[in-house]
């Protein structure tokens, strides 16, 4: 097989194959550069086409004539100057698609009555005066820059019939037209932004893990090859060893909240871990990269929360979306479902076993197992910071409190049903908080009488305009409020609307009262 | 699972850099690497100074995520090291350990325990009372114990292969039969006598 067409990797000079590319190297021999599209009238590229754009007319009435006049008049036809693109040095292959379609159907090959050599020659006379003529009739720029010299090199050099482009300082080539300021723009900004990635990449090929010391970006399985970004630190883990850390089981003795949490190097504790296949350098990239990662989390929804179904125990501070689904139980009842079935307690007078140390415990131990084993095969190891009350949401609290003896009125009718809370049901709730403040909240006796439709009495003689307060999910405003007052006697409650109580209002008063 | 990978990391590491700090650890044999010896030279300044400390390593299945378990194979009088069982009163190597952490740097944490003791947290409650109402004692002690156990392997081969000469052993033999069996004098003595 004749070596026709101009190898593509050859003109960017990368051809790995050399000598025995089955493709020309010739830089002489005219490419085969005819764009199609542009004879169908459907190049969308326009200028900015790499391949020749020649008219359909010009092959279309060499076409007429029979196939080897067809090859002779591209030659030497003055009438119709060949442009270098539609001939070809061996003649056989280069006619254009109007042409093929007429002729080479129908007919056989004939062969050019000169060895391709020869040709050669011939038509190469054509190529700089033509080449030359053609592009001044445009505006500069409308003109293509030549692609041989943004590859890196053109043949041609200074008698190249393209314009050469300006060399952009970022990549060295020489592609930037220098009559197309948005062009160039657009290629400088894509140009530098590639070469930081690399650069960045670069960067991170060299960072090792410190458990398992490889290198991250070197590890077998792509799912491996991604850091571990710890969010309070910067000291680099592959994602799978700082996984496996946080998760390691507490059966060596390890604790939890302070070893296990911390930073391997510096023990600095972090509550989650961004998976990222760059390492940073800078603050602003790291921080750019757990914000992309928080924002692609805060797309999903949380399978957890289940539109409405479910308890997610990240409450508000839960990366996933939170969407409640028209219908679902929270939509329906204003208040998250049980999460585990607790042991129920049917006594509404007798509060205080419920409340001691023990269950408070219980209640941290359920959260903290949620926590631990939430979310195993997902990206986010999401590690809240855990205390039994102090990330309760409002819901949980409600529904804490509800069980602790509410549950004949739950179960009561709709229209009517009466809290009670006795003189002597003192609560004691020992709330033990990371800065340990040790909060004691009390209630003192009081009735509360609900009627859904009218208000709210209280024994201690302010009947309060309540709605609602109990189905939703609403108590722990009427305890807090309760709490925040000075007497300590009379609950204060307004109307509550459906909306949901702001949870740092709720912080913010269990402070007040601690 | 261990990662073997680590551990032949942290050995290769480790051998590279035996002058500087003295540490070196070695497979017990050639079959797995979760039975290890490292070796650790007495903190200079210190009764220990002199000795050479061999430690038992134990990997467990969750290294690098559990912590390595260690012993002192020979016997050392101090505070926080068992005089009957070796045992390591070490906080890294309890609650306190990181998978940052290495067998090599374990091992220098071992040897400044040496230097440092801490006899308010006692492994061997008799040497920590003796650490602090009786020190001088405590010294040379922890002194005789080293020229005891520690230096046996280096110095006293030589009075050994003395000892084997003087009962009509040619020296060469003595000293070769010595090393095979690591030391022991009435081992050297049998293997001289049946071979």
């Amino acid at each position: 097989m004749s070596k026709r067409v101009l190898c593509k990797f050859f003109a960017h000079g990368a051809c790995l194959k050399g000598e025995n590319c089955e493709f020309s190297h010739d830089w002489k021999a005219p490419p085969n550069n005819i764009c199609t599209f542009y004879q169908k009238g459907i190049c969308a590229y326009g200028s900015r086409c790499r391949y020749q754009h020649v008219k359909p007319s010009q092959s279309q009435s060499s076409a007429s004539s029979s196939s080897t006049s067809a090859q002779q008049s591209l030659v030497s036809d003055p009438a119709y100057p060949p442009h270098p693109s539609c001939t070809s040095s061996s003649g056989v292959a280069l006619v254009p698609v109007a042409l093929t379609e007429l002729s080479a159907s129908s007919r056989p090959f004939i062969l050019p009555k000169q060895p391709a050599w020869k040709q050669e020659c011939d038509q190469h006379e054509f190529l700089d005066d033509d080449d030359v003529g053609e592009p001044t009739s445009l505006k500069p720029a409308d003109r293509p820059i030549c692609s041989f010299a943004a590859a890196g090199d053109c043949p041609r050099g200074d008698k190249c019939p393209h314009i050469h482009g300006d060399l952009c300082p970022t990549c060295g080539k020489r592609c930037l037209h220098p009559f197309r300021p948005e062009e160039k723009e657009e290629h400088l900004r894509m140009c530098e932004k590639k070469q930081k990635h690399l650069e960045v990449l670069k960067h991170s090929q060299e960072i090792e893990c410190s458990v398992c010391l490889e290198r991250v970006l070197s590890k077998p399985t792509p799912a491996e090859r991604k850091f571990g970004l710890l969010s309070e630190c910067d000291h680099p883990f592959c994602i799978s060893c700082i996984r496996n850390w946080r998760n390691s089981s507490t059966t060596s003795g390890l604790d939890v909240n302070n070893a296990l949490r911390a930073c391997p190097i510096c023990r600095k504790l972090s509550y989650f871990v961004v998976p990222s296949v760059l390492w940073y350098t800078t603050k602003e990239e790291k921080q750019e990269i757990v914000d992309s990662y928080k924002a692609k989390l805060k797309s999903i929804d949380c399978k957890h929360f289940d539109f409405g179904n479910g308890n997610c125990p990240f409450g508000t501070s839960c990366f996933y979306k939170h969407t409640v689904r028209p219908g679902s139980y929270i939509w329906k009842n204003h208040r998250p479902p049980p999460r585990k079935p607790t042991p129920r307690r049917s006594d509404a007078v007798d509060m205080d076993p419920f409340i001691n140390r023990d269950d408070i415990n219980d209640m941290a131990g359920l959260l903290e197992d949620d926590m631990d084993c939430n979310f195993p095969d997902d990206d986010l190891d999401f590690d809240e910071d855990i205390n039994p009350l102090n990330n309760l949401s409002p819901f949980e609290m409600a529904f804490m409190l509800s069980q602790m003896g509410f549950d004949e009125s739950d179960s009561s009718s709709d229209d009517e049903f009466i809290l009670l809370l006795r003189g002597s049901a003192t609560i004691s709730v020992l709330v033990s908080s990371v800065l340990g403040f040790i909060l004691f909240f009390s209630l003192p006796c009081f009735n509360i009488t609900y009627k859904p439709t009218s208000s709210l009495s209280i024994e201690h003689g302010c009947p309060v305009s309540l709605q609602h307060a109990y189905r939703d999910g609403r108590l722990e405003e009427v305890v807090l409020r309760h709490l925040g007052n000075e007497d300590g006697q009379t609950v204060i409650a307004k109307h509550i609307s459906c909306a949901r109580i702001d949870f740092c209002a709720v912080s913010a008063l269990l402070k007040y009262a601690g | 699972m261990i990662d073997f990978a680590r551990v032949q990391k942290e050995l290769q590491e480790c051998s590279k850099d035996v002058e500087g700090s003295g540490i070196r650890v070695a497979p017990k044999s050639d079959a797995t690497l979760a039975r290890l010896v490292g070796t650790i030279p007495g903190p200079i300044g210190t009764p220990y100074e002199g000795g050479t400390f061999q430690i038992d390593i134990t990997l467990p299945d969750g290294y690098p995520f559990e912590p390595p378990k260690m012993q002192f194979s020979t016997k050392v009088w101090h505070p926080n090291i068992s005089s009957q069982s070796g045992a390591i009163c070490l906080d890294i190597l309890k609650d306190q350990w990181s998978p940052a952490l290495t067998l090599k740097t374990a091992l220098l944490s071992v040897q400044a325990l040496l230097s440092a003791p801490q006899p308010d947290d006692p492994q061997d409650a008799v040497v920590a009372q003796q650490y602090i109402k009786q020190h001088q004692t405590f010294v040379s002690t922890a002194q005789y114990w080293t020229e005891t156990f520690a230096k046996a392997s280096s110095r006293g081969i030589e009075e050994k292969v003395q000892k084997l000469v003087e009962m009509g052993f040619p020296e060469a033999q003595a000293r070769s039969s010595l090393e095979s069996v690591g030391g022991d004098e009435n081992l050297a003595l049998e293997k001289l006598c049946s071979g």
